[in-house]
């Protein structure tokens, strides 16, 4: 079953007069469960499409699908709305709200959700501990390794119970101990709970724990390949 | 997770930059309190030297006196009007007065003095002349006597500098030589014995007359001596009369110690052939507020008919004093509007400063689904804090400064002291004591804090994710 459904979506930034096609009519269905990573080389177009997957940016022209809604037409409060519902987002440098703690910056998306507190207490506890940080409850970010961090912002992408999460290049400012364990607990929640995870990548070891790897490159779609595991 | 603990603790992120915003609102409001507080209590002392302790808060008087201030604008003293104004709930006293001017001599000496017909009895009621009465006065022949008795070198120079001061009390001759308790408790009371006065009150019916404290020295009088008066009496009369001196009161405003001399309204009306007349009725009331002094100013008139005779506030028959006041407040104020437009651009720099460095942070709380609203709620949140945390320190640090101010106002002395008597003010500054202007000057800042966040507030609701993600 399909989470996203991109259908010929291009996306042209103005610059100076000189028009820049960032993504050149891509088409891509991702389905439920994916564990997918968007590569290619700087400027191929990547991050672009990661953030209009995610609503952040709007296409030019195509359209792009989540559940049956063109995100695409959504606007102010209702697309936020949309994102804080849908989308779980993992950025490169972690940004979580420095001034709350690993449990309160989880908490935070389920609040914004009305969420009621005893339920959001018992999942902020579950996931912070899926992520192997159920010690460091109280811990403000600055007390945090980069690893842990990035391991409390996958728990506060999780948190809201989105249709898929978009990482982009979560594991650029990791080393490769933390890199590997951030995968493996992303691999296993892909694996036990059936989330769906979208990458934007440089880092082979990601590619090569993707069971699907888009190139991009020029804004358009190299290559897709599917790994059988 | 609410807004306000985010607010809060965002605040302390970059603690320096939060204390000094913080300190530079502190400080804001520190002297705007300071410099309103001393021009309220100045505006204050000004309207008690004149108005609470001379000239009352409201007069009756005849219609066309205000325009022509001459004693053939007087009219018949009504026993029944003064009886129902002394019945009347909230006035305080009710005084009936003959005022006009005359040429006072001593033979050498000649100057235009201000003549006050009073009733001894009720005249102690507002300006009190005889517990004015000067009681000590350092003489040189005073001095030159302590200098024998062996006063200490210090004492004696400031007993010098106090040459031919006089004053009403001993208190306010000690605090005047700012004697130590020590040097109070072993020679205090030579010095009042050297410096004592022999005075001698207005009483009903006497045909002495009072002198104030300048105007006896600028005419070389002491007790005893006669004064010649020569003026204009009613309708071109005549008036010209011979006086002892009884008394020497010290009047605090120095404009009128300069120019008075109190009189029995008996005598003076004799001295103006005006039998049974007064000039003004002055009338002084428990609660001087402007809504009150209008009140009883309409309730009076209604009582005194159609008589040719008006009431008027001391804002209607002193305007000199009250445009000196308005002027000064016009232009303290335009001070105030300076300090406030500094601050003003203190807070809206840390405001745009914050709201720069935390561009790509309030990018991600947008991607990952706060509304923008949210955002600009804890960003106000934020500055409100901060300029809570000033404006409140601002207050609290500046209450004992106030307390002091208001209970032992700064007594100038030297040339500053000169030079403000010679400008007609006395030579002290008051502190006002908290009200309503310090509660205003908190809320201004308060304002200017809401008003520094618009253009930022602006910016968060036109934050675009992906532009400030960049950031």
């Amino acid at each position: 079953m399909s989470v996203i459904d991109i259908k010929n979506v291009v996306k042209i930034y103005n610059d100076s007069e000189v028009k820049v096609h960032a993504v050149n009519g891509i088409s891509l269905t991702i389905d439920e469960g994916e564990f997918t990573a968007i590569v290619g080389p700087s400027g191929s177009g990547k991050t672009t499409l990661l953030n209009m997957l995610g609503g952040l940016d709007h296409p030019t022209a195509g359209e792009i699908y989540v559940g049956g809604t063109n995100i695409g037409t959504l606007k102010g409060s209702k697309l936020i709305d949309f994102r804080l519902h849908n989308i779980g987002f993992v950025f490169q440098s972690y940004n979580l709200i420095p001034v709350l703690t690993a449990k309160e910056n989880v908490e935070f998306i389920m609040q914004m959700q009305k969420v009621p507190s005893k339920i959001r207490e018992a999942r902020t506890r579950e996931l912070l501990t899926q992520v192997g940080l159920g010690d460091r409850l109280d811990s403000r970010p600055a007390k945090l390794s980069g690893g842990q961090q990035q391991r409390v912002a996958v728990a506060r992408a999780l948190a809201s119970k989105p249709k898929y999460i978009l990482a982009d290049e979560p594991t650029a400012n990791l080393d490769s101990k933390s890199t590997e364990n951030l995968l493996d607990i992303m691999e296993k929640l892909n694996r036990e709970e059936k989330i769906t995870f979208i990458f934007s990548t440089h880092d082979a070891r990601v590619m090569k724990k993707a069971r699907r790897v888009i190139t991009v490159e020029d804004g358009k779609v190299i290559r897709d390949e599917r790994k059988t595991n | 997770m609410n807004l306000l603990k985010i607010a809060w603790r965002n605040l302390w992120r970059n603690r320096r930059r939060t204390i000094i915003t913080a300190s530079s609102i502190l400080f804001a409001v520190f002297f705007v309190i300071l410099m309103r507080s001393f021009q309220l209590g100045t505006y204050g002392h000004m309207i008690k030297l004149s108005i609470e302790s001379y000239m009352g808060f409201l007069q009756v008087q005849h219609e066309d006196y205000l325009d022509d201030m001459t004693i053939d604008n007087s009219f018949e003293s009504n026993i029944e009007l003064i009886g129902q104004l002394d019945k009347m709930p909230g006035i305080k006293a009710v005084v009936p007065r003959l005022e006009t001017f005359a040429l006072a001599s001593t033979g050498d000496q000649t100057k235009g003095v201000a003549v006050v017909g009073v009733d001894p009895g009720r005249e102690l009621n507002l300006s009190n002349p005889n517990g004015r009465l000067v009681q000590y006065r350092v003489t040189p022949a005073a001095i030159e006597k302590l200098k024998e008795y062996g006063l200490p070198e210090k004492l004696l120079k400031k007993l010098s500098v106090l040459k031919n001061s006089s004053f009403v009390s001993s208190d306010g001759l000690r605090a005047g030589i700012k004697m130590s308790d020590t040097e109070a408790e072993k020679y205090l009371p030579v010095i009042l014995e050297q410096c004592s006065f022999n005075n001698n009150p207005l009483v009903t019916g006497d045909d002495g007359v009072l002198v104030s404290d300048r105007l006896a020295k600028f005419l070389q009088l002491t007790l005893g001596d006669t004064l010649i008066l020569m003026g204009q009496g009613y309708q071109g009369a005549t008036a010209a009369g011979l006086y002892p001196v009884r008394g020497i009161i010290k009047i605090p405003a120095p404009d009128l110690d300069n120019k008075l001399i109190y009189m029995d309204i008996n005598k003076a009306r004799e001295l103006y052939n005006l039998e049974g007349r007064v000039t003004s009725i002055a009338i002084n009331l428990h609660d001087n507020s402007d809504q009150n002094m209008l009140k009883t100013k309409n309730k009076i008139l209604a009582m005194v008919g159609n008589d040719h005779k008006t009431v008027k506030t001391w804002k209607e028959f002193n305007k000199v004093l009250l445009q000196q006041i308005q002027s000064d407040n016009q232009s303290g104020k335009l001070i105030l509007g300076l300090l406030y437009f500094i601050v003003f651009f203190g807070i809206f720099g840390t405001v745009l400063m914050m709201i720069h460095e935390r561009k790509r942070e309030f990018g991600i709380l947008v991607s990952i689904g706060m509304k923008r609203y949210k955002l600009a709620v804890i960003t106000m949140f934020e500055m409100m804090f901060m300029g809570l945390i000033g404006v409140f320190s601002g207050i609290v640090l500046s209450l004992p400064l106030l307390y002091l101010g208001h209970e032992y106002p700064i007594r100038f002395t030297g040339d500053m002291a000169r030079i403000m008597e010679d400008m007609g003010f006395d030579a002290v500054m008051p502190l006002e004591w908290v009200d309503m202007y310090v509660l205003w000057q908190g809320l201004i800042v308060a304002f200017m804090v809401i008003l520094s966040c618009l253009y930022p507030l602006r910016k968060v609701f036109s934050l675009k994710e992906v532009e400030a993600l960049r950031a």
